[in-house]
């Protein structure tokens, strides 16, 4: 589904990636495990088009997608959706706008229709007419999550998108995401792809996990494999 | 967000402040009010000093109206082109461009008037199209674009860029700019449409030039000519009202949107790339700077020197004395604005404190010439003969002109540094002036160096408050310039502007040098 061949990326004079190879099989729910700084988000946005490497191709659906420092296919022509750790909802536009936005982009029919199945998946119809700042943590987690489905993309990208939540919300949304791989509507043939640095959050929601240490992978495995490795940093992250 | 400390603004805490706020309060509000309010009664009741406004008066407010608003549109237009190109995309010598673009907006619109109008002379051999509406509006556009391309690139650097990303996952280059950086930077194009509506309402010195009778020359002649003061400040009053009208939706606003445009956690501003268009936007951006900058300057050289060098000798003679004058008056100026600049920012973003701040914009909003006239009616009494007589009635003028502008950058600035940094500190039992000069004013040193740079160039610069003040036998180089080219012949006005457009040229590029490393040291000691 999504292979990343050799990839090697730098910041300036800062190395982030070495010749990495990567596959993320289809339908499942990929966790990108790892401290600061070890490379997760530079993945995230390779895939989505938004960083150029300095080397290597990134493919999707056997396409190239990214070739060394070329973008072969946009951004927005990737059938992605990307949550950023800090949601980016536009803060000019109410909830329903962050939600209709891409599909009146994209000329789709019956936006309005679209946009209340998804707010009714979500419970958040009594929030339509309301700016992000009006809404709670949780709340807007979920428009963000609301905003990036309803373009049914074959590819989710998240990105630590709970780290600014309490215990209690992470468990809702994490709930919720989960609901979400099984909605015939809305998850089916959905890959997820998502960053964390949290190995319990890893654990409630992963299919697979990949563990990544200074921008290479040092363990993969399903939530067992990764708990019994024996791998020595893994062993290490785990503890702390 | 940090929380900001409430401070109850009593003496005993903030004696500094009280002392700088209580003297821009007598120097400079009280005269302005006292002015005002006894122009607005005397002689009459209220309403029969309002008669005295006819239809003429509200015609030529309206021309003026609609000159400003031409102007304005067209700046922020232009503005907004030029903030995207050098702040959002990877266009080629974009940090050469946002220094030489800026320019225009320091040297004072009566150079940049003799410049275009010898242009027009040269080309042409007419300048009737200048001396026209039209030709106001095309001078002060070029001078004015540059404080647009500065607001709004500002805002530009500043957006989260993950808004912007989000947006690209979605829809085209284009798009993303329409319905998300565009709208996501709406207060700063409001910002900057409203401050050059004010300037251009306000400006004195082109329509001047070009004889094109404008609501400040009518005011100016009410007041100098017929020396009817009642009518020129009554006429002022309705200046004022727009002015402080615009600045206040203005501020209610940004202050009531319904969200920020700025302030990304941790993303640094993204570069659109330009692909194919590269060298269209350098061609471009070289053809402005070409237009503003190079050919008014090629254009005076070529004047002041068509008839040998004897008129540019004669100019250099005439403005030698007044070199010491305007250049101490410009530093004593600008170290004042500073001073009153860094009191106000400090008290209104970490105090409780916003009236300095309202009463600095409201000042600001007062066209210079109708400031100027304020001044003149309070001081023009023998106890204040010591200030109305000398320089310190031009300092007082330039102080309350453009404190505002200085608040506003170091406010900016402030606002930046975490008050954790100032609360360290003060547990550890730091006093407040250590922390003042230990901690604080080194973090924003850069940001009081660039509003003292301005403050000195636009006091060096200024006309319309500095022609209504300016004692008797006193020798300022802008009142040199104005005064001889209403008589003097062709060659000798574009030598004198000459003279003064390379002056303040050589003034801007040596505190560019000088001041460079040392922002530098402080930005990479900030990081």
């Amino acid at each position: 589904m999504i292979k990343l061949n050799n990839i090697t990326h730098s910041y300036g004079s800062n190395p982030v990636l070495h010749h990495l190879n990567l596959d993320f099989a289809p339908n499942q729910l990929t966790c990108l495990l790892g401290g600061s700084g070890c490379g997760k988000t530079t993945i995230l946005r390779l895939i989505a088009g938004l960083e150029i490497p300095q080397e290597g191709q990134v493919l999707i659906e056997d396409k190239i997608v990214t070739e060394n420092t070329q973008i072969i296919i946009p951004p927005y022509q990737r059938n992605t959706g990307f949550i950023f750790q800090d949601l980016a909802l536009w803060p000019h536009f109410t909830v329903y706008k962050n939600i209709a936005f891409g599909l009146t982009e994209r000329r789709e029919k019956h936006v309005k229709e679209t946009v209340f199945k998804m707010l009714s998946f979500f419970g958040l119809q009594e929030h339509v007419q309301k700016y992000p700042h009006q809404l709670s943590g949780g709340q807007k987690q979920l428009v963000a999550i609301s905003r990036s489905l309803v373009l049914k993309p074959k590819i989710l990208l998240m990105d630590e998108p709970l780290s600014n939540l309490d215990v209690k919300l992470k468990r809702k949304i994490l709930e919720h995401i989960k609901n979400l791989k099984q909605s015939r509507e809305f998850g089916a043939d959905l890959t997820i792809i998502y960053v964390t640095h949290d190995h319990k959050e890893a654990f409630a929601i992963a299919d697979k996990i990949v563990v990544l240490n200074k921008g290479k992978i040092e363990e993969t495995g399903t939530v067992e494999q990764i708990k019994k490795s024996e791998n020595k940093f893994v062993k290490y992250f785990l503890e702390y | 967000m940090l929380k900001q400390t409430n401070c109850p603004l009593s003496f005993g805490h903030c004696k500094l402040f009280w002392i700088v706020f209580v003297l821009f309060t007598f120097f400079i509000v009280f005269p302005v009010a006292y002015t005002l309010i006894t122009a607005l009664f005397t002689g009459g009741s209220f309403v029969d000093n309002l008669l005295l406004l006819n239809k003429g008066t509200f015609i030529l407010l309206a021309k003026s109206c609609i000159i400003a608003f031409s102007i304005a549109l067209f700046s922020t237009l232009f503005g907004t082109i030029l903030g995207l190109l050098l702040y959002k995309t990877n266009v080629k010598y974009r940090s050469w461009f946002k220094i030489v673009l800026l320019i225009p907006l320091f040297i004072s619109p009566y150079i940049l008037a003799v410049a275009w109008k010898d242009f027009f002379f040269i080309f042409f051999n007419n300048t009737s199209f200048l001396s026209s509406t039209f030709g106001v509006i095309l001078v002060l556009t070029t001078i004015f674009t540059p404080l647009s391309m500065l607001i709004i690139g500002s805002a530009l650097s500043n957006i989260d860029t993950q808004l912007e990303e989000t947006g690209f996952v979605i829809t085209k280059l284009h798009r993303v700019i329409y319905k998300i950086t565009l709208p996501l930077i709406k207060p700063a194009i409001i910002s900057s449409f409203v401050l050059v509506f004010i300037f251009s309402i306000s400006e004195f010195s082109v329509p001047a030039f070009f004889g094109v009778k404008v609501f400040t020359t009518e005011i100016f002649t009410q007041f100098s000519a017929f020396y009817n003061h009642s009518l020129a400040i009554l006429q002022s009053t309705l200046l004022i009202l727009i002015c402080v009208l615009l600045l206040f939706s203005e501020r209610k606003y940004i202050a009531d949107a319904p969200f920020i445009s700025v302030g990304g956690q941790g993303t640094k501003s993204k570069s659109y790339d330009l692909k194919n268009w590269g060298l269209l936007s350098v061609l471009f951006l070289f053809g402005w700077f070409f237009i503003t900058v190079v050919l008014p300057f090629i254009i005076l050289f070529v004047q002041s020197f068509k008839t040998g060098t004897s008129s540019f000798i004669q100019a250099f003679e005439l403005l030698l004395p007044t070199f010491g004058n305007s250049i101490g008056l410009a530093f004593s100026g600008a170290l004042i604005i500073v001073f009153v600049g860094f009191i106000a920012a400090y008290f209104s973003s970490r105090k409780a404190g916003k009236t300095f701040d309202w009463l600095l914009l409201i000042i600001f909003a007062i066209p210079s010439i109708i400031f100027g006239i304020s001044l003149i009616k309070f001081y023009n009494h023998p106890i204040l003969d010591f200030i109305y007589s000398g320089y310190a009635i031009i300092l007082i003028g330039y102080v309350g002109k453009f404190s505002f502008i200085s608040a506003k950058l170091i406010a900016n600035a402030i606002k930046q540094i975490p008050l954790s940094l100032d609360e360290a500190a003060q547990i550890e039992g730091v006093t407040f002036s250590a922390r003042l000069r230990k901690i604080l004013i080194p973090l924003i040193m850069p940001s009081i160096i660039v509003s003292f740079i301005i403050s000195f160039i636009f006091c060096l610069g200024e006309l319309g408050i500095t022609i209504m003040l300016y004692p008797p036998g006193t020798e300022i180089m802008p009142i040199k310039v104005f005064t001889i080219m209403a008589n003097a012949p062709q060659s000798l006005t574009s030598s004198m502007t000459l003279i003064v457009f390379s002056i303040t040229l050589l003034i801007i590029t040596g505190f560019y040098f000088i001041v460079r490393p040392f922002l530098k040291k402080y930005n990479t000691a900030n990081d």
